[in-house]
């Protein structure tokens, strides 16, 4: 049973390394962070956004992994005797903190990945327009927007897709 | 009267935060003849006039032409780049409040932005699941979904991601720049060659005339 467990802990940490491989080098062949600190004239703190992006996917791994062990904080806090709405007020603030900038974040993916493959100057050459790419890419954004709200309004994401 | 030479090399990208913008900001000079450098390092080459005005994109051709202005018969030998850009930033850029905030939004984006990610990724993959599925086939019991697997797993995640950046914290593990630096690099050229393109392209490029 022991060294079974061992070979789980050998499975688990080589799991892990890979996946911090695959996933970190999509990231960066995305290239968005630099383009972050780029369009904000902060490329000083490179360090900074580095050390965010390392500890956002230590506490977003966490989170997901764990996800039944991270439930009981809530009600731990309350047995303290923290008041409901403050608490409530708390969870809310972190809900528009995660909402507003993973959605920034997701957009600016989305984006940034149709940008790599190129799909964007080649429409633009085939179909011919000189003018009027801000447009097309306002109403890319808005698409996102609107699509984004139909898919929670409607439910889609309970019937997968199907 | 002895033909002088002088070599000079231009910048690909050159920060100024005066509007006036001599040649010693954008390009290293040298000559046999110290006074002759001088007067070079002191050309005034562009001024920055309008309100919104940042950039400039300045031809080797056009230092040339300059230099050889205030010197006649001195062959000037570019060793450096064909053009340059020349950016014109405000002190008040590089600090502040404003700056404060700009660095807080991107970290928070950074952070948010990647946990959400890891997050999608596992529930896209069913991470459950599979865990369940190979700590059954191993042990012959249920997962309780914190096991050896799951604390491997993230340490893992952990280890990996700390040398894929090389470093922690603010402390490098090895003296190479990190792989977001070098990205950061790369984009910065390609903006910078954009820009200088851009304006060959509008006829915007200060050139000999």
């Amino acid at each position: 049973m022991l060294l079974r467990r061992f070979y789980l802990g050998v499975l688990g940490s080589s799991f892990g390394l890979m996946t911090a491989g695959g996933v970190f080098t999509v990231l960066l062949a995305v290239g968005l962070i630099p383009r972050f600190a780029g369009k904000t004239h902060t490329g000083r703190k490179v360090t900074l956004y580095e050390t965010m992006v390392i500890l956002g996917t230590l506490a977003g791994n966490i989170m997901s992994v764990f996800d039944a062990y991270c439930m009981p904080a809530a009600p731990a806090l309350l047995k303290i005797g923290i008041p409901k709405e403050i608490l409530f007020l708390i969870g809310e603030l972190l809900l528009v903190c995660f909402g507003l900038f993973a959605g920034i974040f997701v957009g600016s993916l989305a984006m940034a990945i149709a940008e790599m493959l190129d799909s964007i100057p080649i429409f633009a050459r085939r179909v011919g327009f000189r003018h009027g790419l801000g447009i097309a890419v306002s109403a890319m954004a808005l698409g996102k927007m609107a699509g984004s709200f139909y898919y929670f309004y409607e439910k889609i994401y309970l019937f997968g897709g199907v | 009267m002895e033909n002088k030479t002088v070599y000079i090399k231009p910048k690909r990208n050159a920060e100024v935060e005066k509007e006036e913008v001599f040649l010693k900001d954008i390009a290293a000079v040298t000559c046999t003849d110290e006074t002759l450098k001088t007067k070079i390092k002191a050309l005034k080459i562009y001024r920055f006039r309008a309100e919104g005005e940042k950039r400039a994109v300045i031809s080797s051709l056009k230092l040339i032409e300059l230099i050889q202005g205030i010197e006649k018969g001195v062959t000037v030998e570019n060793v450096g780049e064909q053009d340059t850009l020349i950016k014109y930033v405000r002190t008040a850029q590089t600090k502040g409040v404003l700056v404060w905030m700009k660095v807080v939004f991107v970290s928070l984006i950074s952070f948010f932005g990647t946990a959400f990610t890891i997050m999608a990724f596992h529930n896209d993959i069913g991470i459950h699941d599979v865990f369940g599925r190979i700590y059954e086939e191993m042990m012959g019991q249920p997962s309780s979904g914190f096991t050896t697997l799951e604390v491997t797993y993230s340490l893992g995640l952990a280890v990996g991601i700390v040398l894929f950046f090389n470093h922690i914290g603010g402390r490098r593990i090895t003296t190479d720049p990190t792989p977001i630096e070098v990205e950061m690099r790369i984009y910065e050229k390609d903006v910078d060659d954009t820009l200088i393109e851009t304006a060959d392209r509008e006829g915007k490029t200060i050139d000999a005339s």
